[in-house]
């Protein structure tokens, strides 16, 4: 199992050297000039744009470019990021954790109500909560997820007041920033807990439900059909009838049997959604004003700040790669007729 | 116990938040402003944005300030004193300022400021002149040159000398020697280049203001400077934080300010992207002002505890549409054949003025300000916004007369153009709607003359917009011009001289128009300065290089709680943001 998780690991330079290449690639189709609107935002600075792509090398040729960023990410260097308006390491490190935050505190309720569902919807086959969860499926799939996260902000902070948008309310930001509160790991619901300061850990709380329940609702929908058709094929099949003619009660026919040999696919789309909330859930942190790094790659791509977006990409591509590591490993553990090998 | 303790002491803030009852006034000490924008640097000499300079006018000071709403009376800050040749602290060639420098003020960090700090940070705002940044509007003014470095990027050897020799600290007093005359002189230095802290500069490793080492810092990386992201100003404000991550910077109260300390105790500026968050936000009372433009107004309309001030004109011109006379034709599809045959443009195309006049005739400008901006605004009389001297109310424009347009039309080209038509791309930079509805009524109105008339509307990102205005290879660009400081130059210049920064692009020039704006800009009399560019109004229309179109103004939600705000155009993020001294909340 080691060899396999270092040779996974192994893979991780190739995956992001291949992501950064076509990236950067795909940027040289951009002209200096285009690439020059990066520093260049106001009328007042047209007059400048010559000396702008001059003193950025962007009429370099994309070898030099690239070598010269590769050269610096080798002595630990991402360079800096226009956008974020700090160097890359800091950006991923200061964006990330709010995005890990609200990654875990929307994914965990989708994992267990998109599993839970599934399966009832699948047992209960054309019974109402079959239904509930077909209407819950396509309204949830279907809903825009800026109209979803607009809604629940009107109703629920335009109208009762109570889950106000952002990640901290104004009596929290000012203590988080004096010398009474530790920042230990940037997830503010861990170092509240760990300062044990109550009032910051339900503060952090409350601004979180309303984007987590967004992203849930959108989210889930997607689980639930896969947990369902998969589970759909498991119990007809004939182990299943053989463990119900052998007198097993049927809550451990499904939950035991048919629902781990269900899960392989389930794993395979949990382990995407994870890694695609945690690259970043643009227009929820847009709509709650949620400071998460999906805001800043959208940002660092659409002004060209290469070194953002090339730092955003290699972030992804290590994602991507522990979540595919993540399900392999889960793979073989609900199912130990696959082997790691 | 312990647990069910803590589940009650949740439970128990589960809570609606405070509602704002009427006559509530939510957060008293602490101003919250939420904003579109993001700061770029807080380095005076480096940023060039409004989102930045609205925090710097409330941290850092300058000589001079305008006084209230005022654009054109100034009143002395850091100096004592406005120079004038009646009080014998403006020389009477125009040439020569003398500033009495205050005595008592003190930057944040508790150091006495001196002559030899203003001189200072005049010297680095035109010293170390970032690419694309804003130093040349000191370096203009003071060493008769735009900036530090040759075409090719090499540093002038005799900047430093000429900087040193130009600004000197006589006693208590900063003389500041010009090349030429430059009337608005003034205007500029209560605008840009305000005092930094020698001292605190040098010791946080930034440029030791001598000749030996001023190369080093010229053209720097934004984040080297120790200015970027920490402020030592004398404002009345200072700056707690920029917090990139959260968008937000936090300015608290200067109680050691030389004028009696500000009332409010903190003020928070936000970036909240959303529109339906910033007013939501305003509406629960977390806000106390928001950026909102026009598509927004009627959102904001009837809410109670709102305030929408309105009326307020803007020192811009925005948008104008610019003819390019000399369009480049290489690879570009903007032009069609690049011929006149009916299926493209030649390249001189808008250098006939019928083309251009029939374009003007051809805009239904009434309606466009009507519709687009609610009928906020009024008809641009040229390229002087009514909110400075030298605007003509009575000066002739352009009027939305279909026949006159066909008249133009029918002359233009020797009446090749009526008789084969013409085809171009009418480009804007996409998501901009105001532009875009530009675009589309030109379309309309120039199609509807001629069945050969044809023009395609496209929308470009800025990017691409860069790339194609850069080659000239937009036929027609559609862009706007902020002011930098409250001056009929600051906008005859750009868009009408032909090295301002759009004519040279357009390759528009007219030796007359030039020498009337250079000689405007010289004259020490406002009196003769408004007859030069009356004249340069007249040339304008004659001319006609571009269509201006409107003087629009724009309106500031806020907080009916929000006292003591002055609206003055030339305030960095006005009417939205802007300076906070005066304000409180009651």
């Amino acid at each position: 199992m080691l060899a396999f998780i270092l040779r996974r690991f192994a893979l991780l330079p190739f995956v992001g050297l291949g992501v950064t290449i076509l990236l950067f690639g795909l940027l040289q189709f951009l002209t200096p000039e285009m690439r020059a609107s990066l520093y260049v935002k106001d009328p007042r600075q047209l007059s400048a744009m010559e000396e702008v792509i001059r003193r950025y090398h962007l009429r370099d040729p994309f070898p030099v470019q690239y070598g010269v960023w590769l050269k610096q990410l080798l002595k630990g260097d991402l360079g800096y990021s226009e956008t974020a308006k700090m160097p890359v390491e800091k950006a991923v490190k200061a964006f990330f954790p709010a995005t890990l935050e609200l990654a875990v505190f929307s994914f965990l309720p989708i994992l267990f109500l998109g599993v839970w569902l599934g399966t009832q919807a699948a047992v209960k086959k054309d019974k109402w909560l079959d239904h509930l969860s077909r209407f819950l499926a396509i309204t949830g799939y279907s809903l825009p997820s800026f109209v979803l996260g607009l809604l629940l902000l009107m109703i629920f902070y335009g109208q009762l007041k109570l889950l106000p948008p952002g990640r901290f309310s104004l009596e929290t930001d000012l203590l988080i920033h004096t010398d009474k509160f530790q920042q230990y790991t940037g997830l503010l619901l861990v170092d509240s807990l760990l300062n044990r300061n109550l009032s910051v850990f339900w503060d952090i709380l409350k601004h979180l439900i309303l984007p987590a329940f967004t992203l849930c609702y959108i989210n889930v929908a997607l689980l639930v059909r896969i947990t369902r058709s998969s589970m759909l094929e498991e119990i007809n099949k004939d182990y299943v009838r053989t463990a119900r003619a052998k007198g097993l009660e049927e809550s451990v026919v499904i939950n035991k049997h048919a629902r781990k040999n269900a899960l392989i696919p389930v794993i395979t789309l949990s382990s995407l959604l994870f890694v695609g909330i945690l690259g970043g859930v643009v227009i929820t942190e847009t709509v709650f004003n949620y400071p998460g790094i999906g805001r800043w790659g959208v940002t660092a791509a659409s002004q060209l700040d290469v070194p953002g977006v090339m730092g955003f990409a290699l972030l992804y591509a290590c994602l991507f790669v522990l979540g595919n590591l993540g399900a392999d490993l889960l793979y073989a553990y609900v199912d130990p007729r696959i082997r790691l090998k | 116990m312990k647990t069910l303790a803590s589940f009650v002491l949740l439970a128990s803030s589960l809570q609606p938040l405070t509602p704002v009852a009427w006559g509530q006034v939510k957060n008293p000490d602490t101003y919250t402003y939420l904003t579109i924008s993001d700061l770029d640097s807080l380095d005076p000499a480096y940023s060039y944005d409004t989102a930045s300079h609205m925090v710097i006018l409330n941290v850092y000071e300058a000589l001079l300030t305008y006084k209230g709403s005022s654009t054109e009376i100034l009143e002395p800050m850091i100096a004592t004193k406005v120079p004038s040749i009646a009080n014998g602290l403006l020389s009477k060639d125009g040439k020569t300022y003398t500033f009495p420098i205050r005595k008592g003020v003190k930057f944040h960090d508790g150091t006495p400021l001196t002559p030899e700090d203003v001189k200072y940070s005049l010297m680095r705002f035109m010293l170390q002149d970032r690419v694309a940044g804003p130093s040349s509007l000191l370096l203009e003014p003071i060493l008769a040159h735009p900036n530090t470095r040759d075409e090719n990027g090499n540093i002038l050897d005799v900047t430093f000398k000429e900087a040193d020799q130009a600004i000197q600290v006589k006693g208590d007093n900063v003389a500041i020697h010009l090349k030429h005359p430059f009337a608005p002189f003034m205007t500029v230095l209560a605008q840009w280049g305000p005092v930094l802290n020698k001292k605190w500069a040098i010791a946080n490793g930034d440029w030791d203001g001598t000749e030996a080492t001023w190369k080093k810092y010229n053209n720097p990386k934004k984040e080297s400077s120790p200015f970027f992201d920490r402020a030592n100003g004398t404002g009345p404000f200072m700056l707690e934080r920029w917090d990139k991550k959260n968008k937000e910077t936090v300015l608290i109260r200067n109680d050691s300010y030389w004028r009696k300390p500000a009332r409010l105790k903190r003020v928070l500026i936000k970036g909240v992207d959303e529109f339906a968050t910033r007013k939501l936000m305003l509406q629960a009372g977390d806000a106390d002002a928001i950026y909102a433009d026009w598509p927004a107004y009627s959102q904001l309309q009837n809410i109670p505890g709102i305030q929408i001030i309105e009326n307020l004109w803007s020192i811009e011109m925005n948008p104008v549409a610019y003819f390019t006379f000399k369009i480049n034709q290489v690879a570009n599809p903007d032009i069609g054949t690049g011929k006149l045959d009916g299926q493209g443009i030649p390249p001189d195309f808008f250098s006939d003025r019928d083309v251009r006049k029939g374009f003007a005739h051809a805009f239904d400008y009434e309606g466009y300000i009507r519709d687009v901006f609610r009928g906020k605004g009024i008809r641009a009389t040229g390229c002087i916004p009514k909110t400075l001297p030298g605007y003509n109310p009575k000066q002739k424009n352009y009027t939305f007369d279909m026949k006159k347009a066909e008249e133009h039309f029918k002359k233009a080209w020797n009446g090749e153009v009526w008789a084969k038509g013409f085809k171009f791309t009418l480009s804007y930079n996409s998501g901009n709607v105001p532009r875009q509805n530009l675009c589309q009524i030109i379309k309309r109105s120039v199609e509807s003359l001629n069945p050969k008339f044809k023009i395609d509307v496209r929308p470009i990102q800025w990017s691409t917009f860069l790339d194609l205005y850069k080659s000239s290879k937009l036929p027609v660009f559609i862009i706007g011009w902020q002011a930098d400081f409250p001056d009929p130059h600051n906008f005859a210049f750009p868009m009408m001289h032909s090295k301002g920064d759009y004519p040279s692009t357009q390759k528009y020039k007219n030796p007359a128009v030039d020498r009337l704006i250079d000689q405007a800009v010289r004259e020490t009399s406002m009196a003769k300065r408004k007859a030069l560019y009356a004249k340069v109004l007249e040339v304008e229309y004659e001319d006609v290089p571009h269509l201006t179109i409107l003087d629009a103004s724009r309106y500031r939600p806020q907080r009916s709680w929000v006292k003591g705000w002055y609206f003055n155009p030339i305030f960095p993020d006005s009417p939205w943001g802007g300076y906070y001294y005066p304000l409180w909340k009651e």
